[in-house]
């Protein structure tokens, strides 16, 4: 029953149309919503009184490290949804993912960088967090390599999620690597369970600028789907009607 | 397997290179010591790896295991089990001849010598992973991508050490590898036989 | 399913990457009954073969097998190793100790090569040395992909009747080949 309720909804072709109605909404919506909350962050929120103007990067370096993990946990749900029900149109997310993963993996650790320079005082610091996110950005990089290297695609698709699965362990590391070793690096600002741990005046902008950066780069994940669905069912018919 | 002499030279390349890099007195040989250990055991697990299904792959004799009824999966959990045993084991025994060397404090090289067991099997089976998934690429690639995986394990090897220096609870320690260990080695062969199989697809 | 099939392929079809490689595949092995896989190059033999050994899975369709099925096969990879001896290949393989063994290595002329390592047999001794493995064993369906390439019309002859012998005794036998053989057998064409 589950499966066919999958297959019948996430058809490349169901998926294609659907996203297109879709886009538009989500690209403008969520492009306001980040300049709102980039104006607002940025001109009309006081400085921070031990790091004065430059922790206004974290409307940047915030959003991009969260999506660097949530973009790894949507590759592991869709790798786990084409192992168990074949869905095609999963592999396709996954690597239609993985180059904007890699790439939102090296903004956050270059604002992180660039943000590390007035507040330590170096650009780099081999901690556990920005030694585990940059062993993400590795992992992304592998994937991406290990799929190109393969002819069959269907061979590919499977040993691709098969990593991405396994590789999923570093995911929890990433998350926990603040609590769990003394570093540089400061504990996450906002949790699900605590009272955060910043300004009010800082704290909205902030969820804004996160819930706007998601959507942008959702909309960057429909584009690269929308390739990946070109590329490799370029021999089915309906695709001609739709192009 | 006719290569299983080449790890075990390297570990002991490295490991007796060390001191003469470093012109420092010897305690901060000591400080230094651990981590190259624990690198120096990761890197030879990788290097004994490369070919391991290679050499049946591309004579086909992994095709004539999979269409005889012997359980693909046990095949690969015993092959592991033989590399451990031929390079694991002599790279664990070395590890803690080298420590003796270092430290005077033997209780360090005692509990040294398990965490190597237990660590050099878990690497093993990771790298075997990795070449599993790179099967006909060269293991550089497989190398690579599972490396990231055998990084945690490094953490609680490096953490341990200083456990066990202040003399708090490093038996947990263990206790985490070990348990590691026996969720890796029922579940690796399974995935890299399945890895396998798409291989020859 | 015919109880006496070995193999029975319904309606199977193979792709690559999306491209049709072969459709519409129906056919049965029984026990006593041998099958030709006939075609040119790429039109998926090999492949074929691969689904009917269970290696490779098929796209659409069916495929059984006999649950009393037991296969021994030899393709394009001999599955020798090269760096080892004629006889310790044998060893490995779990044949040294059979009766027939000596038998066999003297009619197809590997008697006295069984010291040499067989990186230094031509390539025709190396394919008779592989094919022992499918003399030897006690499987009931022989899957063979081009076993006559490489041997000269003696050894073809030699294995061309042991084959015929086998399938007589109630064996079954699935083949590709490009060399004309006396077996005799059932054709499926592959476009």
């Amino acid at each position: 029953m589950i499966k066919k309720f999958i297959h019948q909804f996430a058809s490349p072709k169901t998926y294609l149309y659907q996203i297109n109605r879709a886009y538009k909404y989500i690209f403008y919506s969520s492009l306001f919503i980040y300049t709102f909350s980039l104006i607002w962050g940025l001109l009309f929120t006081p400085e921070d009184f031990v790091q004065g103007n430059s922790f206004r990067i974290i409307y940047l370096h915030v959003p991009a490290s969260f999506l660097s993990q949530s973009l790894y946990v949507a590759m592991a749900i869709a790798s786990v949804t084409y192992l168990i029900w074949r869905v095609k149109l999963a592999a396709y997310l996954i690597i239609a993912i993985a180059p904007i993963g890699a790439m939102v993996t090296f903004i956050a650790l270059s604002s992180g960088s660039i943000w590390g320079i007035p507040t330590w005082g170096t650009w780099w610091q081999w901690d556990a967090r920005i030694t585990s996110t940059l062993i993400l950005f590795i992992m992304y990089l592998g994937l991406i390599s290990l799929h190109t290297s393969f002819s069959n695609h269907e061979k590919a698709d499977k040993l691709l999620s098969w990593l991405v699965i396994v590789g999923f362990v570093n995911i929890p590391i990433i998350k926990k690597s603040v609590d769990w070793w003394s570093t540089l690096h400061q504990s996450a600002s906002i949790t699900l369970t605590d009272r955060p741990s910043i300004d009010p005046s800082m704290l909205y902008p902030l969820i804004g600028s996160i819930i706007g950066f998601f959507g942008l780069i959702i909309c960057l994940v429909i584009i690269s789907s929308k390739v990946q669905i070109i590329k490799r069912e370029s021999t089915k018919s309906w695709l001609k009607d739709y192009v | 397997m006719r290569s299983w002499l080449g790890p075990i030279l390297l570990f002991i390349l490295i490991m007796v290179s060390y001191p003469l890099t470093i012109e420092f007195l010897e305690q901060d040989l000591e400080k230094g010591f651990y981590s190259l250990l624990w690198i120096s055991i990761l890197l030879s697990m990788m290097f004994s790896t490369e070919d391991i299904f290679l050499e049946d792959y591309n004579d086909g004799s992994l095709e004539q295991i999979i269409i005889s009824s012997t359980s693909f999966p046990f095949m690969v959990a015993k092959k592991i089990l033989i590399y451990w045993l031929m390079i694991g084991i002599p790279i664990s025994i070395l590890s803690f001849l080298f420590s003796l060397g270092i430290t005077q404090n033997l209780s360090i090289s005692l509990f040294l010598f398990p965490m190597a067991l237990i660590s050099s099997y878990i690497f093993l089976n990771l790298f075997v992973f990795g070449t599993a998934l790179s099967l006909n690429k060269g293991s550089v690639l497989g190398a690579l991508i599972t490396m990231p995986l055998a990084l945690p394990v490094l953490i609680v090897l490096g953490k341990s050490i200083i456990a066990i220096q202040f003399g708090i609870n490093y038996l947990e320690f263990l206790l985490l590898l070990l348990g590691c260990l026996s969720i890796i080695i029922t579940v690796v062969p399974f995935i890299v036989s399945y890895v396998i199989k798409t291989h020859l697809e | 399913m015919n109880i006496k099939s070995l193999v029975e392929a319904d309606n199977i079809a193979y792709k690559i990457n999306g491209n049709k490689l072969f459709h519409n595949i129906s056919f049965s092995v029984k026990k006593g009954e041998a099958l030709h896989i006939s075609g040119p190059n790429g039109s998926g033999k090999s492949t074929l073969i691969r689904i009917i050994l269970g290696i490779t899975k098929q796209i659409k369709g069916s495929i059984y097998h006999s649950k009393s099925i037991d296969i021994s096969y030899l393709g394009h990879k001999n599955a020798l190793k090269n760096y080892l001896s004629v006889s310790d290949n044998l060893m490995l393989q779990g044949l040294s100790n059979d009766n027939e063994l000596n038998n066999l290595l003297v009619l197809l002329g590997l008697k006295k090569f069984l010291d040499v390592t067989v990186a230094n047999l031509s390539y025709g001794q190396q394919k008779k040395l592989a094919l022992l493995r499918i003399f030897l064993n006690k499987s009931n369906l022989i899957v063979l992909d081009e076993p006559f390439v490489g041997l000269d019309s003696d050894a073809q002859d030699i294995v061309e009747k042991f084959l015929i012998n086998e399938i007589n005794l109630g064996k079954a036998l699935v083949y590709t080949s490009h060399i004309k053989s006396n077996i005799d057998s059932k054709i499926l064409n592959l476009k």
